[in-house]
């Protein structure tokens, strides 16, 4: 499992891939992104963590078509590869086995 | 496209983004910058070019390898290569040169943080450059003295009159204080206590880390701690409202709390500020209190010249009316009279407060000790001398070797190289050299930086985590590597092809009468280096022997007795009585250098004359002081505890029955008063001269001996133990008990005299120590060079020794031959540099009232230091050489 390890900030934007698949460039993201997080973020993190999933072969790539916007440069799309969703299908079984392991708790009120 | 990226940031993307990814990442950041534009273009411009500086990470720095293959890229990389491989060559050589230049660098390096340091004093506060101190200059019986505190009403008189005053600031000098909590029974001294007005903070933009820097100040019995005082007393948060004792009696609560002042400000000692209502006096309309440091911020735009005419004139406006109404009788006219006659004056002026620090000479009623210039000047010379004897080393040796290679010169000449090619070649063999002795002089630096502060009583650490400091320190180094590179280079390129080819280097002198030239200018500097040391230690041990008039050794000071309350006479009574005491003093007076304030005193009969008067010290002083400082009675007799008319009676010093124009025997019986103010002679309270004191040095022997009077008073705060000679721990074990048992719970502290003496010597201890340091180190430097020469002078004529050795020559008469060559270029840079490090030095000694004459064997020793170390170095060169078989240097051929 290690070399199929993800971080979480990776994770979310597996996340956002996979949510958008084929649909998801880096502006996207990264607009998703600081909605959902409430702060600040960074594009070449976005960028880091997309080529580092890339390397891994949980996301693959294909350029759009060229337009007017973005000084005629194309819009490079990804989607998630099934090593990837068995990546994130993983790590959510793993969240919600051990989430309800909690007992009960109470805080006293 | 209507708007653009930022070019440089982009541009700089270009470069250094690799191929693949480029497209993506620059679509998406131009998509955001647009979408950002519209809401803050300043802010799309930043974000822009911070996410570019993000991107500058090895996931998307493309290869550089084969990408810039252009002639002069192979070339420098070529240009490096070979210079790495000549140095590795030659290790020895190698060695010499850097070491030498890294400490010069290191040395360098060190003076100029000190420097930077010294430079920086005060600059940290808002408006610096428009603040100024107000000063007192005044000339009062012959004696010039300045006062970097002034009256109390000025600071009112100017917000009223002048209309170019921004902020005004003023301070209250007080002495040290004794504080506590107010449930707590042990004290603890502050040092550096001072009183501080309504805009002390607003002034010098600073903010308090508790409490309202509005009202901190207002209330009287309020004071502002430091953070480190705070926390000594009760913790940060916890300060404020605190109630705390002052000197037992006065309680005043903390009203807020400060940051530390930086070491390099004038505020640095001072931890206690108290609201200047807290003092009787702060709304005294008495102008003849000296006490209140002044400040005042200008507004922008406002000619200084003006404002100092407008000081100028305060004197006549306010100090004399004010004086005529307390001093009956005092008219402007008898004033000015008195002024032309004795030459008298005092004015009003003000200083920039940037040049306080190293422009102004140490006034009375300064906050912290002071810079000075000249020292800057000195360390900056020192500093300047021994990189370039650095250098010069370097040009020595690398020249030196060149004459090896100009073979290498001539084959690559041969194979088209021409001579810029070359010229580049050895500048980047020089910078790379440089860049070596950069890296070693930086951990020299790390590692001496510790001494180096103990011994300047600095707090100077390395920056570097500025990047300016990196900046400064490569450029300086790149500058210094093409400097000291560029003779050499020069030189070597300029070998003629054919003559490098046939016959070596054998018969090309290269250089040598520059060579010659920069062993002398390292010599003669060298040899100042020593007179100067040894001057300076001389001075140093004059001052430190000289016959001061009173003993020094072996008094023991305590501070503070106050704190006995009245059990003063017990506490000196009961250590008295402790075994190896000789005697017991209680004064408020040391004599050492202290800031004291001048007593005006009549005659009998010539009340109030004013060229009669005369303004010396009193001291007030108990019975048994001239007998503790075995002070030396040269007519009359010293206090006598019997008589009670010794109540009012005063002994003078030499200086001030010169002052009276009598001798020590007339003025004898001669009855002075300072009780002038009275209406009639008869009320007033009139002193009898009863000794006369041989003159004593009270003041640093910078300066001459004041005029002073002794008389009997109670006042004092402190207590002089003659001890006799034994072991003074047992003693000292003695008085402390003595001490807890009157004055429990209150800190005992003592020094001795002589310590506080040598204090007052520091800046030219420290200057002596600094000598030494680089005396050494550029002595070392020149040896580095002279052995770096002599060896190869000594590798060159090799075969020239063989010859004179087949044809018979003695080891001595080889021996001599190499080395007198040397010896002759020391000789030159000993008539260069005697005679200026001679006159150099006396001007030196011209600051000091007592000195010693520079003798003629200083000049001698150090002229014979310099042959010495120079025979030294050279002889081992030229022994081995001469001593090694001629068949091994011939057979070569």
């Amino acid at each position: 499992m290690s070399e199929h390890s993800l971080g979480e900030f990776e994770e979310l934007v597996l996340l956002f891939v996979a949510a958008y698949n084929n649909e998801a460039y880096g502006v996207l993201i990264l607009e998703n992104l600081e909605e959902k997080l409430g702060k600040k973020v960074n594009i070449s993190a976005v960028h880091v963590a997309l080529k580092r999933m890339e390397n891994k072969g949980f996301v693959e790539s294909s350029y759009g078509g060229i337009t007017g916007e973005r000084g005629g440069r194309r819009k490079k799309f990804y989607s998630i590869t099934s090593l990837g969703k068995k990546v994130l299908d993983r790590q959510y079984e793993l969240r919600t086995s051990i989430y309800k392991q909690i007992p009960k708790i109470s805080f006293g009120q | 496209m209507k708007i653009q990226p930022p070019k440089i940031a982009w541009r700089f993307l270009r470069w250094f983004c690799r191929e693949d990814y480029l497209e993506e990442v620059e679509g998406d950041l131009i998509e955001l910058f647009e979408k950002r534009y519209d809401e803050s273009p300043s802010m799309a411009k930043r974000r822009f070019i911070w996410s570019v500086i993000k991107y500058f990470r090895p996931a998307f720095i493309k290869s550089f390898k084969n990408v810039n293959n252009s002639n002069t890229v192979s070339m420098f990389k070529n240009n490096i290569k070979i210079a790495w491989r000549t140095l590795k060559g030659q290790p020895f050589f190698t060695f010499l040169n850097t070491f030498g230049l890294a400490i010069g660098l290191a040395g360098g390096l060190l003076i100029s943080l000190f420097i930077y340091d010294e430079l920086s004093f005060d600059k940290m506060f808002d408006d610096a450059e428009r603040i100024y101190r107000v000063n007192i200059d005044n000339k009062i019986a012959g004696e010039v003295n300045k006062y970097a505190a002034v009256s109390g009403p000025l600071a009112e008189v100017m917000t009223k009159d002048y209309p170019h005053i921004e902020k005004i600031t003023r301070f209250r000098h007080t002495k040290s204080k004794l504080i506590r909590e107010i449930n707590a029974v042990h004290n603890v001294k502050e040092d550096h206590v001072v009183g501080a007005d309504t805009s002390f903070l607003n002034m010098f933009g600073l903010d308090l880390l508790v409490g309202d820097p509005r009202t901190a100040f207002s209330e009287k019995n309020t004071l502002v701690l430091t953070r480190s005082a705070a926390e000594k007393h009760f913790g940060l948060n916890d300060a404020l409202g605190k109630q705390l004792i002052l000197d037992n009696e006065e309680v005043y609560m903390v009203t807020g709390v400060i940051e530390d002042f930086p070491e390099n400000s004038f505020l640095r000692d001072h931890s206690v500020f108290i609201s200047i209502s807290s003092f009787d006096d702060h709304d005294s309309p008495a102008w003849n209190i000296w006490s209140f440091p002044t400040f005042v911020k200008l507004k922008e735009g406002a000619n200084v010249s003006d404002f100092q005419n407008y000081l100028g004139e305060v004197k006549d406006r306010y100090l004399i009316p004010w004086a005529m109404k307390t001093i009956p009788g005092l008219t402007m006219e008898v004033l000015k009279e008195q002024e032309e006659k004795t030459g008298n004056y005092m004015i009003f002026g003000a200083t920039p407060f940037v040049d306080t620090h190293l422009h102004s000479p140490n006034l009375s009623g300064e906050f912290s000790l002071n810079g000075d210039i000249q020292d800057i000047y000195i360390l900056f010379s020192i500093g300047v001398f021994l990189v370039l004897l650095a250098c010069v080393n370097f040009m020595n040796l690398s020249t030196a070797r060149s004459l090896k290679r100009s073979k290498e010169v001539g084959i690559r000449k041969t194979l088209g190289s021409n001579r810029p090619a070359l010229i580049v070649q050895f500048l980047t063999e020089a910078s790379l050299v440089t860049f070596l002795s950069l890296l070693l002089a930086i951990i020299l630096a790390i590692i001496t930086m510790p001494y180096f502060n103990a011994s300047s009583g600095k707090s100077i650490h390395i920056p570097f985590e500025e990047p300016v400091f990196w900046f400064i320190l490569f450029g300086a180094t790149l500058m210094l590597g093409l400097f000291s590179g560029s003779y050499p280079a020069f030189l070597m390129s300029k070998f003629s092809p054919l003559k490098g080819l046939r016959m070596g280097a054998e018969k090309t002198s290269g250089g040598a009468r520059t060579r010659s030239l920069l062993v002398v200018v390292q010599f003669a500097v060298s040899i100042f280096l020593i007179v100067g040391t040894l001057v300076i230690f001389q001075q140093l041990r004059f001052i430190q022997k000289k016959d001061l008039g009173f003993q020094k050794d072996q008094v023991l000071v305590l501070n503070d007795i106050g704190m006995v309350g009245d059990q003063k006479e017990t506490l000196k009574n009961e250590v008295e009585r402790l075994g190896n005491v000789q005697s017991v003093s209680l004064s408020s007076y040391l004599p050492t250098p202290s800031e004291r304030g001048g007593t005006t005193y009549f005659p009998e009969g010539r009340v109030p004359h004013a060229d009669a008067a005369i303004i010396i010290d009193q001291w007030e002083v108990d019975f048994d002081y001239a007998k503790t400082l075995n002070l030396n009675i040269i007519s009359g007799r010293d206090f006598n505890e019997q008589l009670m008319t010794d109540s009012s009676a005063v002994l003078l010093n030499e200086a001030a029955v010169a002052m009276l124009g009598k001798t020590p025997e007339n003025v004898l019986g001669l009855r002075i008063t300072d009780d002038f103010r009275k209406e009639s002679e008869k009320d007033m309270h009139f002193y009898t001269v009863i000794g006369v004191v041989r003159n004593f040095h009270f003041e640093t022997l910078r300066n001459s001996i004041d005029a002073l009077s002794l008389v009997v008073g109670k006042e004092s705060d402190r207590m002089m133990v003659k001890l006799k000679a034994s072991d003074f721990s047992e003693t000292i074990a003695g008085i402390e008990s003595v001490w807890d048992k009157l004055a429990s719970g209150q800190p005992f502290s003592y020094y001795f005299m002589d310590d506080s003496f040598n204090e007052t010597y520091k800046a030219e201890q420290r200057l002596s120590k600094v000598f030494v340091v680089f005396t050494t180190l550029s002595i070392f430097i020149a040896c580095l060079g002279l052995f770096g020469l002599a060896a190869y002078n000594a590798e060159r004529k090799a075969k020239e020794i063989g010859i004179r050795k087949v044809l018979g020559a003695t080891v001595a008469q080889v021996t001599y031959k190499l080395s007198s060559d040397f010896l002759k270029l020391v000789a030159v840079a000993i008539v260069v540099s005697l005679p200026l490090a001679w006159f150099i030095m006396n001007k030196w000694l011209e600051d000091f009232s007592y000195r010693i004459d520079i003798s003629w064997w200083v000049l001698v020793l150090a002229a014979f230091l310099a042959i010495i170390i120079s025979i030294l170095t050279v002889s081992q060169q030229s022994i081995k050489a001469a001593l090694s078989n001629p068949v091994k240097s011939l057979r070569s051929e």
